[in-house]
């Protein structure tokens, strides 16, 4: 395991969405119960770890990340990106409101601004595809990963209390 | 036939933890489940194909194999258990059902090389039996953790 290879354009822009997308959380206003946010949280980040050392290393080696094959801390750091969307995914969800009918375009959406990033991150070496991957094969991977977050969600909401700060401002 | 018997392994594990009676909530066996399937990925990434401890096999249907061990039945095997630690009524299954838990997984990992889905280079069973003993205690610790911080009275995120 290494830290980085060189210390360059992608670690840099790793860095800089990192102070970006976690500032952006801290920022927002707080709607859900603990439990909730620290589930999507880890949830992002167990999403992006399993496409990516199920599709994009092994034996299925799609494509490399950062500045060689053998795992560093950037790539680490570049996996700690994903866990702030899968909660912004639900943030929007409530913001937006929702529904059966605006849930397609509500993921179609997030699944474009996905592919958009990647194409972002090809251009900064952070994601190189090898072995015949295409940018847009991660459209299938995004749209069923958001598909799945959202049904998942919605699953949730149906059970039990998501949202607590109705509760904190009574008391 | 390692492939067939892995799938087969994989979806019992998941069936059980649909039917069986669960002590955690859905948030909670979702949360273990994540950060277990996080550890496993890694750990085999650091020890398998960064530090060449142990070989894995380049036949694809092997290759699945090996992938639905690693990211299915490791992590569901760990929530089963401790759903069921969660409910025991004495001590003795307090103790017994993670020391189970722990001898399934070293006897699938032996099926793994029986199957030669993987090969011990730099190796041992013993180390092993260390890792999904250090899986169960983070599984328990995350699980208290995770209940004190989300739990907190009064309190949201």
């Amino acid at each position: 395991m290494i830290l980085w290879g060189t210390f360059d354009k992608n670690e840099i822009v790793i860095l800089l969405m990192l102070v970006i997308f976690y500032s952006i959380f801290f920022l927002l206003p707080k709607k859900f119960c603990r439990d909730i946010t620290a589930l999507f949280f880890l949830w992002g980040l167990t999403i992006g770890i399993f496409f990516d050392f199920t599709i994009g290393g092994g034996l299925i080696d799609y494509y490399k990340l950062n500045d060689s094959n053998e795992y560093g801390l950037n790539d680490m750091l570049y996996y700690l990106s994903f866990a702030p969307f899968s909660y912004f995914f639900i943030y929007f969800y409530e913001l937006l409101q929702i529904n059966a009918k605006t849930f397609i375009w509500y993921v179609v959406g997030w699944s474009l601004l996905g592919v958009g990033l990647q194409w972002v991150f090809t251009l900064v070496d952070i994601v190189n595809f090898k072995n015949g991957y295409k940018l847009l094969y991660s459209l299938p991977v995004f749209m069923l990963s958001q598909t799945i977050t959202g049904l998942y969600y919605q699953f949730i909401r149906s059970k039990r209390k998501v949202m607590c700060s109705d509760e904190k401002q009574q008391t | 036939m390692g492939f067939a018997v892995f799938f087969f392994l994989a979806w019992l594990v998941t069936a059980f933890l649909i039917v069986m009676q669960k002590s955690l909530s859905l948030v909670e066996n979702t949360f273990i489940i994540s950060l277990i399937l996080i550890i496993s990925i890694n750990w085999s990434w650091i020890i398998y194909e960064g530090l060449k401890f142990i070989k894995i096999t380049e036949q694809p249907m092997d290759y699945t194999a090996f992938l639905f061990f690693r990211s299915v039945i490791i992590p569901i095997i760990l929530v089963i258990q401790l759903n069921m630690v969660l409910q025991s009524e004495s001590f003795a299954q307090t103790i017994l059902i993670p020391i189970v838990s722990i001898g399934i997984l070293v006897a699938l990992t032996a099926l793994s090389s029986y199957f030669h889905m993987t090969n011990y280079v730099k190796w041992n069973i013993g180390y092993d039996v260390l890792y999904f003993a250090g899986l169960h205690v983070i599984a328990y610790l995350s699980c208290w953790l995770f209940r004190k911080i989300a739990y907190r009275e009064g309190g949201y995120l």
